[in-house]
């Protein structure tokens, strides 16, 4: 493969500092307090590590409002290129909510191929992390999710990724493809204070992306009043529709009461309770019990 | 080219920029928290008066909690209380007198003012130290990478320990005899429950100002309502503390666990805690306002107004800084920082300083803060407690009880109500 020439990095922006009051419940959100997490931080950091050593350009993408144009610009001083994925309009406003139209959002705002895609493993306000296998599918390359550290290694990458019992997976992973990583072992730089200086002033680039309406579209929202169940008058005498009509000496299972026992009571007894219930072996309760 | 770096995006920095950015000039504040106010604490109150001028109509985008219609001074001493309450419905229309705010708000507000007058706001970006050349302050150093900074004037609005105003040597090492500690609690309460303990309705506010609840330790307690959660806390001598060896949280809770405050803040869940600290030297131990190239305003200065039944900070630090930014161009074209210094004696700034010099001295003396609290509740317990079948005891027989009971001599009496009287007259 001929030498990378772009590396895309999709990073989110949001209140990180999301406020609920406890009385009320009520959900505020700050612009003040709208970042990038540190794991869309760390792919940016990613990023601009590959991008220089490839010699490649740097691309961030953020889908969002004005409100992240100051954690752009901050990005912009470090020489990345950036460009904000207008959301405005009802449905695209929610399209954190449905992945596949944001991936399509965001490859179609990339305006050219890139040769590596650059996410975080999921976003700050726990999302799927399903993302980036919609990049991966829109731009039919590779995925490589939920890496610790990515390394070039000539025009690929080796990558690592960890797996259960502190066991790490390592991986070569071919270009084009999509990374997402975690926030593990690198932090984004600051720029220098000119740098900052410098793009104080710098209109973030806006790309106004027609995303296609959702395939299930809402064709109305009513109060749920179901019709009334139509049910026929008991008869009989006044005491045998007042029966009928309250249920009262009908036969029921009586509760089961239990206690108070000690702990090795209550467990004989759940186990008798989920034997008696077929959910157990008799086999099974000899064994646990012993 | 920068012609102005302002240091700290508190109200003297941005009441700097402002002024400094509308005369044409190019500013750069600085700022070591992730947005103005970030890092800021006070107590709860702005009087905005001195906005007028500059913003006009700012009540109606201020970010406002409540609008002081209500100021009580209470005193306090175990299980007793005495308040001086007053309410005036003029505070709750425009033009307003003072309310509360909380800085993460106020701050950011001021500096976005600053910010569209032309100047730069650079956050999360602390200045670690002078650029000097000569005698002559030529920039600041940050702990950015190249962060080296040069302009002809520099504004230190970096708050009470400026570390810039120590490097040029206007402010001591260490000051803690001139100042006080304050400790605050935000509670959050039902906006419901609030006004129906305070006694206020829609965005009406409280402002309690408290003697005696600090166990002798000379300073004061505050009670101020916002929306939905009251701020609570005590504002005490930073040497005197040290020496009780008391911790200031411990008298905190002690305030709240006072019988004439418990049922404000009853079921009340603990929001915030902050302390900062305050200048509280007043006039007479003012560090100079100036170095060559450089300017100090705000509490940075000292001139934070602490006078008893007054804690104005945040207006005695926007005075200061749209003096210091009217006469920035001045002092960059002439290279003489003494207009500043001029400017400041022709406004409420020093001239409220100057007049209440004796303030902090007779607030915080000892008898005012031990004595004085049990001689006023012992002499209006006196006076309203029915004796009867004995006649009630004439207001002087209480008086000369009460004082001896608490250990205060007439003469006393006399010499500090004339003290007070020059001080506050
Ligand atoms: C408990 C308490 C209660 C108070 N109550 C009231 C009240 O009710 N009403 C009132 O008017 N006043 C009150 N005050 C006083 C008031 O808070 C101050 O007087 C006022 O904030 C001073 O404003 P300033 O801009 O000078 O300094 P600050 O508000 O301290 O602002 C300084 C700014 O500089 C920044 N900074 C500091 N060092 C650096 C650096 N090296 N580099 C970059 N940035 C830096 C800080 O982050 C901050 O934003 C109270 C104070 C306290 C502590």
């Amino acid at each position: 493969m001929a030498e990378p020439r772009l590396v895309a990095v999709l990073a989110r922006c949001s209140d990180l500092r999301v406020e609920v009051d406890a009385l009320t419940g009520a959900v505020s959100r700050d612009a003040r307090t709208v970042a990038f997490s540190s794991s869309d931080a760390a792919a940016i950091e990613h990023g601009l590590q590959l991008a220089s050593a490839w010699g490649a350009r740097t691309l961030v993408l953020t889908a969002g409002g004005p409100e992240c144009d100051g954690p752009l610009r901050d990005v912009a001083a470090l020489g990345a290129e950036v460009r904000r994925v207008a959301t405005h309009g009802s449905y695209v406003e929610e399209l954190a909510a449905d992945e596949r139209a944001l991936a399509r959002a965001m490859v179609s705002a990339m305006g050219e191929r890139p040769d590596l895609v650059l996410c975080a493993d999921r976003s700050a306000d726990r999302g799927t992390g399903a993302l980036p296998a919609f990049v991966a599918h829109e731009l039919g390359v590779v995925q490589a999710p939920g890496l610790v550290s990515l390394e070039r290694d000539g025009n690929e990458l080796i990558a690592e990724r960890r797996l259960d019992f502190g066991r790490r997976e390592r991986m070569r992973v071919p270009l084009p493809a999509v990374c997402s990583v975690e926030a593990a072992g690198t932090r984004l730089r600051r720029a220098s204070l000119p740098a900052s200086l410098a793009a104080a002033r710098f209109e973030v680039p806006v790309a106004e992306v027609a995303v296609p309406g959702p395939a299930v579209r809402v064709l109305g929202s009513r109060a749920a009043r179901p019709r009334p169940r139509h049910l026929p008058a008991p008869t009989g005498s006044s005491r045998e529709r007042l029966l009928a009509l309250t249920g009262a000496l009908l036969s029921h299972e009586p509760p089961t009461v239990i206690g108070p026992v000690d702990a090795s009571g209550a467990a004989d007894a759940l186990l008798e309770f989920l034997a008696r219930n077929g959910y157990l072996s008799e086999a099974r309760t000899g064994y646990a019990a012993s | 080219m920068t012609d102005v770096i302002v240091v700290g995006a508190g109200p003297a920095g941005s009441a700097a920029a402002l002024l400094a950015a509308r005369d044409g000039l190019d500013v750069v504040l600085l700022e070591r928290g992730p947005f103005p106010g970030s890092k800021n604490a006070y107590g709860g109150v702005v009087y905005g008066r001195v906005l007028d001028e500059v913003l006009p109509n700012w009540w109606d985008e201020v970010p406002v909690q409540r609008w002081v219609t209500r100021r009580s001074t209470m005193v306090l001493t175990e299980g007793r209380a005495l308040t001086v309450d007053f309410r005036s419905t003029d505070w709750g229309k425009a033009p307003y007198n003072g309310c509360t705010t909380f800085r993460a708000d106020f701050d950011s507000w001021l500096a976005g003012k600053a910010v569209e007058a032309g100047a730069q706001l650079v956050t999360s970006t602390v200045a670690t130290g002078l650029v000097v050349e000569g005698d002559r302050v030529v920039g600041v150093r940050t702990d950015r990478s190249d962060g080296d900074l040069r302009a002809p004037l520099v504004i230190a609005a970096d708050g009470v320990k400026s570390f810039l105003a120590k490097e040029a040597v206007l402010l001591p090492r260490t000051q803690a005899k001139h100042l006080t500690l304050g400790v605050k609690e935000v509670l959050s309460l039902p906006r419901e429950v609030i006004d129906e303990r305070f006694g206020v309705r829609g965005n009406e506010g409280v402002d309690v100002e408290i003697l005696g609840c600090t166990r002798g330790i000379p300073g004061g307690g505050f009670v101020y309502t916002n929306r939905d959660s009251i701020s609570v806390g005590v504002v005490v001598s930073v040497e005197h503390l040290a020496a009780a060896k008391v911790r200031a949280e411990d008298l905190v809770a002690d305030l709240k666990a006072h019988p004439a405050v418990a049922p404000w803040v009853e079921g009340a869940d603990l929001k915030e805690y902050t302390a900062h600290l305050i200048p509280e030297g007043g006039y007479d131990h003012l560090p100079p306002l100036s170095t060559p190239g450089m300017l100090v305003t705000g509490d940075a200065a000292g001139l934070c107004l602490a006078a008893g039944i007054w804690l104005e900070g945040v207006n005695f630090a926007i005075g200061s800084g749209l003096e210091a930014g009217r006469h920035a161009r001045r002092i960059i074209e002439t290279r003489d920082e003494k207009p500043y210094r001029a400017a400041l004696e022709e406004t409420f700034v020093l001239q409220d300083h100057k007049r209440l010099r004796g303030a902090p001295g007779v607030v915080l003396s000892e008898r005012v803060q031990q004595q004085y609290p049990g001689l006023i509740a012992d002499l209006v317990q006196g006076l309203f407690t029915v004796t009867n079948p004995t006649a009630k005891p004439g207001v002087v027989k209480l008086l000369r009880a009460a004082a001896k009971n608490n250990g205060v001599k007439l003469r006393h009496l006399m010499t500090d109500g004339l003290r007070g009287g020059k001080v506050f007259r």
